[in-house]
């Protein structure tokens, strides 16, 4: 390998750390200062990948081929296969945690009326027997199941 | 493989397979998965006494797939593990779910949280850690909102984005740990510990991981889903969330503490979260008007407390906390189970007495025991944690006059309530409470005051456990034999 793809190479590995950790940083923000439920999700989903991107850059090496090996051991330097590993667990569990969150985003959305979260805080930081009455215009099954709920609580 | 393979393979894998089983088996009648799903949890309770009897002469360790640490994955079962095990499996036990509340898929998800959480406490492997941390979490996101009303679903959300942040956080953690470390098992990491963690690497590490398992453990500042949450679940949600879900962190932060950061660094870290922790806490608790935003405030506050508790250097630290935690998770489900029926102001309370005296008779004793009145059992987890912090002298003196302090106010707040409680009836007099309302709290309490009497034999099998849990170097010798 010549000096000047060495060179690159490295810069490369030092990019994905910048990106990974940027990633994160803008995840963190919309989780943080924004309100919409939708662009907190959103955030999540960005946090998740910078996070990805950081365990995999841990095991880069500028210098190493795919960790494959392909008819018997080879001795060139490979790049260290455990991160990705790692990755692949963490975004399948990602995925899991995402449509559970769709999920429940699709049934706030509909019992709310909104996505504002401070909307939603403000809700659930009433009084409690005070929230259960005011579910009434709730959708039809849920409706149904918080008033049998708030009547066995009451 | 060694002969207790079974006893610590078995706690995780009966009860996901059963999570799988549930909505076939429903097909034949709901109250068949029903049975089948208590059934998992009676012989899970089963397997975590085996494991604690067995680990008395030997501790179980098994690597999974027959790969050997550090390469494979092992699970570790010493008497810490098995006891909360045998805890997670009798709270799920007392507090399965209604049926009303979710039905089969709240049976689902129970079996699953029993499974992510026996993983929780028997892994020993971080990046396992991770993958049962986040099956608890979905399990109890989904639990959350099983009641299947507005405000279920709301707190499950926002409990899902602040729990999804914390895992990120934790993985972070882990990803930290593994560039400098380069391996992931945890008897492994405890031998390199000495050399690459102590940096800043290893406090920056050790600083995502107790804000990722903090989220769980209720540690400020990423607790603020507490109170949102335990009002708006299921009570039987809650009070398997409260009393267990929130220990099992606990234990992994314990793990982390004994085996890889015991530097000053971050025990002076972990101290300052838990003094924050509990001082929010107990004020929270204190302004709180009703029941069950008090509970969850103080809930905040105790596992401050065991927070703390673990900060405390050698065996006497790890006794307090399993006392505490354990305490906490006798007491507290019970505080839920009468803030159930007495929902709404504090104000409102006043007759409770009258109508419901067998409520108020539990309500009485489980807040002298909480707050630490000879000789409950809270008073010799209080007593384990207040010697050992003035035993280790220094700024745990200063801890343990928070923890004094503390007291008080939790005393103030919870007497309060008995005063109200006793006063004569104005306008509605709160809800009585039918037999099946109360007997979990009865129940719990029943197991309180057995404690009291068997303190004696408790205190010394509990010494055990803590004495092998605080002991490192066993931990790394059994893993990793031939490796010292």
């Amino acid at each position: 390998m010549s000096a000047d793809a060495t060179l690159l190479a490295d810069l490369l590995g030092r990019a994905l750390y910048g990106g990974a950790i940027m990633l994160i940083a803008i995840g963190i923000y919309a989780v943080v200062a924004r309100y919409n439920l939708m662009r907190v999700l959103l955030g999540l989903v960005l946090v998740e990948s910078g996070v990805n991107l950081f365990i995999v850059a841990i095991g880069y090496r500028a210098d190493a081929a795919a960790p494959i090996i392909v008819g018997g051991v080879t001795d060139v330097a490979m790049v260290d296969p455990l991160p990705q590993a790692l990755v692949l667990t963490a975004i399948v569990i990602g995925v899991g945690v995402l449509a559970l969150a769709s999920a429940l985003l699709i049934r706030v959305k509909e019992t709310f009326g909104t996505l504002d979260t401070r909307e939603v805080a403000r809700v659930l930081a009433a009084d409690p027997a005070a929230a259960g009455k005011s579910t009434g215009s709730a959708v039809a099954p849920a409706a149904a199941r918080e008033t049998a709920n708030a009547g066995s609580a009451s | 493989m060694t002969s207790g393979a079974n006893t610590l393979v078995l706690p995780i894998v009966l009860p996901l397979l059963g999570a799988f089983l549930l909505p076939l088996v429903a097909r034949f009648g709901d109250g068949l998965a029903r049975a089948l799903g208590i059934m998992l949890v009676v012989v899970n309770i089963g397997l975590g006494w085996l494991l604690w009897s067995g680990a008395g002469t030997e501790v179980a360790v098994t690597a999974l797939g027959g790969f050997e640490a550090p390469l494979g994955i092992v699970l570790y079962g010493d008497r810490l593990a098995a006891l909360f095990v045998m805890v997670l499996a009798v709270g799920a036990l007392i507090f399965w779910p209604k049926a009303e509340n979710g039905g089969v898929k709240a049976y689902t998800l129970t079996l699953l949280l029993v499974a992510g959480g026996s993983g929780l406490v028997l892994s020993g492997d971080l990046f396992n850690i991770f993958v049962f941390y986040e099956i608890v979490a979905v399990a109890s996101y989904g639990l959350t909102a099983s009641a299947g009303n507005k405000d279920g679903f709301g707190a499950a959300l926002r409990y899902l984005v602040l729990g999804s942040l914390g895992s990120s956080l934790v993985l972070i953690g882990i990803a930290l740990i593994y560039a400098a470390a380069g391996t992931l098992n945890l008897a492994d990491i405890a031998r390199l510990a000495e050399d690459k963690l102590t940096g800043t690497t290893g406090l920056a590490a050790f600083l995502f991981l107790v804000l990722g398992f903090g989220v769980k453990a209720e540690l400020f500042p990423v607790n603020t889903w507490v109170p949102e949450v335990y009002a708006a679940a299921p009570m039987r949600v809650t009070a398997i969330l409260a009393g267990v879900v929130s220990k099992l962190a606990m234990v992994v932060i314990l793990r982390l503490l004994v085996l890889v950061f015991h530097d000053p660094a971050s025990i002076q870290l972990l101290m300052a979260v838990a003094l924050v922790t509990i001082v929010a806490g107990e004020f929270a608790a204190y302004r709180a008007s009703d029941l069950n935003r008090t509970f969850a405030y103080s809930s905040i506050a105790q596992l401050g407390l065991v927070a703390l508790a673990l900060t405390i250097p050698g065996t006497a630290g790890i006794l307090a906390a399993i006392g505490i935690a354990l305490h906490h998770a006798v007491v507290k489900p019970a505080f839920f189970v009468i803030a159930e029926k007495w929902r709404g102001p504090i104000a409102g309370l006043a007759g409770g007495a009258k109508v419901a005296p067998a409520a108020a008779g539990v309500f009485v004793l489980l807040s002298l025991s909480i707050i630490g009145i000879p000789p409950l059992p809270g008073f010799w987890a209080k007593l384990v944690l207040i010697g050992g912090a003035i035993d280790a002298g220094g700024a745990y003196a200063f801890a343990a006059a928070v923890v004094l302090a503390a007291t008080v106010v939790e005393a103030a707040y919870l007497f309060r309530v008995v005063a109200k409680i006793w006063q004569p009836a104005a306008g509605a007099s709160p809800a009585r409470f039918a037999f099946e309302d109360l007997s979990p709290a009865m129940l719990l309490g029943v197991i309180l005051i057995a404690a009291t009497l068997f303190m004696a034999p408790i205190g010394t099998a509990l010494s055990g456990a803590a004495a092998s849990a605080a002991d490192a170097g066993s931990y790394v010798a059994r893993v990793l034999p031939g490796r010292m």
